[in-house]
């Protein structure tokens, strides 16, 4: 299993996917024009890692600004989550955010609501 | 050909409390780069981070559909022109506004689900949001938009947004939509 590793710009998220560690690290603004595109190998690492042993996957937020394509793509991600969370595999989501900005805390409470699997959301 | 008289814009500009404005053939970078300004002028405004964020990405959501849409049609040159404004209302809230031209055909579209979206509560808004966030993303639509931008605009505008058709001699209409944030 390989590492992913994505450098962020302005516009996109650092992402880096630690396969020996079991975190998916994402952080910074997404709002690239194209998420499809950028998103598209993120998806398919997760899939490939919870395809394989039964570790744990923790995902480690760091997501400030999203755009909507963006959104979907978290989505795609957290639904990948809750289907492995229901095959008894352990996954986790830790999203961070500065307590100045709610807006980021509202988006990822309404991620949270859609998911059974240990989501925390915490100020820092 | 008499030149556009820049004084009679900046007064324009300057009567309707307008922070920022574009007009031109828009492009990714443009976007980036003109988003990152309006981000710094409203931090030196000393709004609140969220508040930011809200203005912020109703403007993405704006022009990034605009984007797309010309995009998928093939326009180019002065038919991807997109006219973005961003002005002060007098509470202290902001006007986002961008225009451009559409076929009729889409206009007509583009204004029936802004009226659906006008008949829904915040809990409506909401659910409709999330369902849409859920349906897969139409064949032959253009695969990175999600089509969400217009629920998120309208969660985000403390008005009901207004949307507006002036048709053209081409037969086309500019279309326009504006949001208060």
């Amino acid at each position: 299993m390989h590492d992913i590793h994505i450098p962020g710009s302005p516009s996109t998220p650092d992402i880096h996917g630690d396969a020996a560690a079991g975190i998916l690290a994402i952080r910074g603004d997404s709002y690239p024009e194209n998420s499809f595109e950028l998103f598209s190998p993120v998806i398919d690492w997760v899939r490939a890692f919870l395809a394989g042993d039964d570790r744990l996957l923790r995902l480690d937020l760091g997501l400030v600004y999203l755009n909507t394509s963006s959104v979907k793509a978290m989505m795609d991600i957290f639904d990948l989550l809750e289907e492995a969370h229901g095959r008894g595999r352990p996954v986790a989501v830790r999203w961070t955010y500065d307590p100045r900005n709610g807006q980021i805390a509202e988006l990822a409470e309404e991620f949270r609501e859609d998911c059974t699997f240990p989501f925390e959301i915490v100020p820092c | 050909m008499e030149s556009p008289n820049l004084l009679d814009l900046r007064e324009l500009c300057t009567q309707q409390r307008v922070m920022l404005c574009f007009n031109g053939p828009i492009s990714k970078n443009l976007i980036e780069e003109f988003g990152t300004a309006l981000k710094n002028y409203l931090d030196s405004e000393q709004l609140q981070a969220s508040s930011v964020i809200d203005v912020f990405s109703v403007y993405i959501e704006m022009t990034q559909n605009i984007r797309h849409y010309t995009v998928a049609r093939g326009y180019a040159g002065a038919d991807a022109t997109a006219t973005v404004v961003i002005s002060h209302e007098d509470d202290g809230r902001y006007a986002v506004m961008a225009g451009n031209l559409v076929e009729a055909e889409d206009g007509q579209r583009l204004c029936a689900t802004l009226e659906g979206i006008a008949a829904l509560d915040k809990e409506g808004l909401k659910a409709a949001y999330k369902k849409r966030l859920r349906e897969p993303v139409a064949e032959g639509a253009v695969r990175s938009g999600a089509g969400l931008g217009l629920y998120h605009i309208a969660r985000k505008s403390s008005q009901p947004l207004a949307a507006s058709l002036k048709p053209q001699p081409d037969g086309r209409v500019f279309f326009c939509l504006r949001a208060t944030v």
